[in-house]
Order: structure tokens, then sequence, then C-alpha cells
């Protein structure tokens, strides 16, 4: 069964609970240069106002890293993650290359790592960390019946808002 | 039940079949090889010699009994198909033989470019197949070579160069061209890369032909440059560039020129004859003409969108740019869009000096980026590059413009690159 690891930004506001979760759950030692999985951040618009993200590995469907690593270390799970085995990396960066997010990093021993939705949780019957400490809701775990409900909603809401602003 | 041919079986062929077994599990494939080698990726022969990658390492996709077993294909090993009659899609095997298909995949990569002045030589070193890689893996095994001569400052050659410097071994990186990696990266970039490999003690002979060499009985080699120098060296490596396999079609039935020539469904100009991967020419987004792109990422993408079209699935190969990533002695050059475009250039340093950005921008949207040691901004990069050049609109996302700061770049640098768009 297909899931997605969904952000809102809309509900997003870069507290980093997420981040150090994530740095948690899969024992990343920033004093060793490591960088997190997951990163949120404050954008200023032109007009000052505030926006607020969390990203990490978007879990793309045909997913360019796959086809990019020379060594066949990615892979698509069933349920639409993308997935890596680094025993034969060999730290080349074509997988940062292929990526369109800069989502690959390298830890000290040169091999790529990255965000895998906390699979091993997901194995368990858990949720990834991320969503699990998101205090607001932002980042959450949805099934794809689930996704298009969202979808949909957020579509009903911005039409609703349009109407509103041409009425005026 | 429909019958398809693949001819060659590396990285193109490999997907192709996959492709093909989304949506046709019944059809026969008969795929063709001329070893008994699973596809292995060349790429990884530079890793292999230099230890960082087992033998096993070399064939990402497994086994030959597996992938037969797993895409129910029919792999024929250690037979040459000597030509393919394109107008009536039938191979000829190297025994006379003759097979007739539905459809043929012609994938059958690159071999290595030795020229003749090089053909004698009984010692010297090539590295592009799994052979190749062996040779040399054993070579270095064998006994410990004080000094080296690496012909063509490539992408391999650089590769070669490393592990030879990093086992303590003198290096000269020899090439024809005036500077290193000359087909991607802009000439400021080369000479920054240079003066750090001459730093590390790393001899470099760039700007005249090679002119021959002799080996000598006492096993050293004499490379003749054309200025009527010459290097006395141990061990020659040449990696002067690869030539597209297409000599199995016939240029009076197919569109050939440097490589077998392709439309977006990666269809020669014979219909039912498939060409993908480093043997064919296939759509340059900048240029807006075909080209060899020879990278792996590229050979699986086209042979992915050849199986599809070959099984009657709708599949394009949505063309591509020049793009390279090269990680060596810690440091990592990434060329991005044709390198011989100019235009204005406009430079980024980071402040700690750690990655420097050159663009090169024409009519005010980017032709081309060289980065070097920034891997992070890279693909962002790469992905802005090919909506720029597919006119959609030039924008970075929220998640792209924070990634990009993330790993350095300037909200300044960031605006500069769209702020004409």
């Amino acid at each position: 069964m297909k899931k997605y690891l969904f952000f809102d930004p809309e509900k997003c506001s870069a507290c980093g609970a997420c981040q150090l979760a994530c740095m948690d759950q899969n024992d990343v030692d920033a004093s060793t240069g490591a960088q997190p999985f997951r990163f949120t951040f404050t954008q200023e618009g032109r007009g000052g106002d505030l926006h607020f993200y969390s990203v990490s590995c978007m879990h793309c469907a045909d997913a360019p890293c796959v086809m990019g690593c020379p060594s066949g270390c990615l892979t698509k799970s069933e349920e639409g993650f993308t997935l890596y085995d680094t025993t034969r990396c060999i730290g080349c960066h074509s997988c940062a290359m292929a990526c369109p997010y800069g989502i690959p990093s390298f830890g000290p021993d040169g091999k790529m790592v990255k965000c895998d939705a906390c699979y091993e949780r997901q194995k368990a019957g858990l949720v990834p960390a991320c969503v699990k400490v998101c205090p607001t809701g932002a980042l959450t775990l949805l099934t794809e019946t689930e996704l298009k409900e969202r979808q949909q909603a957020r579509q009903r809401s911005r039409s609703q808002t349009m109407l509103k602003e041409f009425a005026v | 039940m429909e019958r398809f041919a693949i001819i060659g079986f590396g990285c193109a062929g490999y997907h192709a079949l996959e492709a093909i077994r989304e949506t046709d599990k019944e059809a026969r494939v008969d795929v063709y090889s001329d070893t008994a080698l699973p596809p292995y990726n060349p790429m990884l022969t530079t890793y292999y010699v230099a230890g960082r990658l087992p033998y096993e390492g070399l064939f990402p996709f497994g086994t030959l009994e597996d992938i037969a077993q797993r895409l129910d294909a029919h792999i024929i090993t250690n037979t040459k198909v000597t030509a393919v009659k394109a107008g009536e899609r039938t191979v000829v095997l190297s025994d006379g033989r003759e097979e007739r298909y539905d459809k043929l995949l012609v994938s059958t990569g690159a071999t290595a470019f030795v020229p003749g002045s090089f053909a004698d030589l009984k010692r010297a070193f090539c590295m592009r197949t799994v052979d190749d890689a062996v040779a040399l893996h054993d070579a270095l095994e064998r006994r410990e070579y004080k000094d080296a001569v690496i012909v063509g400052a490539s992408m391999v050659g650089i590769k070669v160069a490393e592990l030879l410097y990093k086992r303590g071994c003198h290096v000269t990186l020899a090439d024809m061209a005036p500077h290193i990696f000359a087909l991607a990266a802009y000439p400021e970039v080369s000479e920054m890369i240079e003066d750090r490999l001459r730093n590390m003690g790393i001899d470099l002979a760039f700007g005249q032909a090679i002119a021959g060499a002799e080996e000598h009985d006492d096993g050293t080699t004499t490379v003749k440059l054309a200025d009527g120098s010459s290097i006395d060296t141990e061990l020659l490596v040449l990696n002067i560039g690869t030539r597209a396999a297409t000599g199995i079609l016939s240029p009076d039935e197919v569109t050939v020129e440097r490589g077998i020539v392709v439309n977006d469904h990666m269809e020669t100009s014979v219909p039912g004859i498939y060409a993908a991967g480093d043997c064919c020419q296939g759509n340059n987004l900048q240029s807006g003409q075909t080209q060899i792109i020879g990278l792996w990422a590229n050979a699986g993408t086209q042979g992915r969108a050849a199986g599809r079209n070959m099984a009657g699935a709708m599949g394009e190969s949505d063309g591509n740019i020049l793009h390279n990533i090269t990680h060596f002695l810690d440091m990592d050059f990434i060329g991005l869009g044709d390198n011989r475009l100019t235009g204005e250039v406009k430079t980024f340093r980071s402040e700690d000096g750690g990655f420097y950005l050159q663009a090169v921008l024409k009519d005010g949207k980017p032709v081309g980026f060289n980065i070097l040691d920034n891997y992070g901004v890279s693909g962002i990069l790469k992905a802005y590059l090919i909506k720029v050049l597919r006119g959609e609109r030039p924008v970075f996302s929220a998640e792209q413009r924070g990634q990009l700061v993330r790993f350095g770049l300037s909200e300044n640098f960031i605006d500069e690159l769209g702020a004409a768009l």
C-alpha cells in the first residue's frame, strides 16, 4: 500500500523538533560534520511575511537518484519510499547531482545517507520520528486516500479564498 | 507472442529489459552479450582497482542467473552479433546464423579508443572494461610502480591518477587539450584544479599531442610528446576517449553519425530498430541536436524509454544536458551544460572559501555551471538549468531555495541567477 510522508507548510513553524528527532533517531553526530537528514528553515517574503519549512527526501515517485546511483544502492519500496543499502556505495556523489532538492549527504565514512522515512520504525508499526514529534501536525504519514482528501481540501480552500478575493 | 532482441547488455540493455517486463510478461526477449559477465558499470572499474569495491561490486544488477530468472530473459552469452539487417529486423551471428525479431534494441555501448600510434604496445593499460580493471588491479598487486603516465585528463583519467597517487606512485597526467576536464570545465576552473594537483606533486603535461610510446626491454616505456620531449615511465595508462560501438549497423540503412541517431522514443531512422546508451545520439536539450551523452544515468533512462516503446507502452527519453560530477582527491568538480557556450560570467566564492561556483548566462539565462567542492547545490542547479532549457517557469521552489542557502549560496546570488528571467 502506497504511503506518503506529507508536509503541510501552512501548519509548520520551523520549530526544529522534527530535525532534532530525526538526528536522534538516526544517530546523526553533528560534531563529526554529519548533516541532519531533515532541515527546517524560515524564509522571509518581499513584504516581510514569514514562511516556514521542513525539508527532507521527497521520496519522488520516479526518483532520479535511483537511476543516478552507479552501484545500485538506491531502490524504491512497495510503499513508494526511496531506500538505500550503501554496502557498495563508492561516495561518488552522483546521487547528489541527480537530486533536485539537494538531499543526499555523506557521512564521515564517505557513504551516502538520507531520510528513509524511518522505514524500520514503520515496519514495527510506528510512525517516522519527525511525524511523531511534530507539534502542529505539519508532518504526517498518509495513505493514498488520505493524501487525495488532503489535496482536495487544500484545493477547495484555495478556491474559496480566490472567490472571496474576486468578490471584493 | 512478440519477439524482442537486446544486443549488448550494459546499463541501457538492462533497463530496457526491465521496462519491457513492466508491460509485457509474455514476449520472448533474447539478450545477446559478447561476454559471460552480468551488466557492469565502466565507471566502477577504477574503484575496483583502488580496492574500494569488491569484484562483485562491478555488477550493480546482480548475476546473470538472477537477472534471467527475475526478468524472464534468454541471455545468450559469449556470442558476437556481427550485423543487424535493419530492414529485415534480423540479427546475424558470428557463426552465420540469423534470427528475426519484431523489435530490436542496439545497446552496444562504447569502446576505449586507442590511436594507431599506441596500438602495438604490449604493456599499456586502458580503463573501460572489467578485463581492463582486472589487468591493472593484478599488475598493481604484483609490483610497486614508482611512476606512471596517464594519457587523457578526463573523469576516468583523474580517477586512475588518484588511485596511483594514493599508492605513493608519482603521476604525470598528459592530454592534448590545454586543460583538465576540457569537455566540462571552464578554463578558470580547470586552472584552479590544476594548481591543486601540482601542489600535491602531480605533474601535468597539457596542450600537446602524445606522439607515441616506445617499450623497452627493461620494462620501462618512453612516452614521446609532440614538442620533442619525452617522459620515461614504468606504467602507461591510456584513457584517450571512447567511440560508440555502432559497427553492427550499416550506415546505408540506419542513420549513424558519431553514434546511432535516435528520436525521443529511442527509435532509429528504421522503424522497429531502437538504440540506447553510449552507442547512441539522443536529444541534447541545450543544442536541440542529437549528441552522445555517455553517462550511466542517461543510459538508464534511454534504455527504459526504449524498452517501454518496444513493448507498446509510451515512453519518452525527455532529453538531457551534458553534466558530470567527479569526486577525486578530496574535491568535487561538477560541470553542468555545454562549457563551450560563452556569455556573462557570474562567480560566487563562499566566505570560508569552501566552495566556488561559476555561472555563465546568455541573455540573462543560465547556460552552464561549474562548481568546485559543493555537491549539495549541484542537483538543484542542474534541475534549474533543465527547467530553463525546457522553457518552464524558471523559479527555485521554497525547498530548493532553502537548501541552496543551507549549502552556502547567498540569497543575492540566487536572485541574480533568475533576475533577468
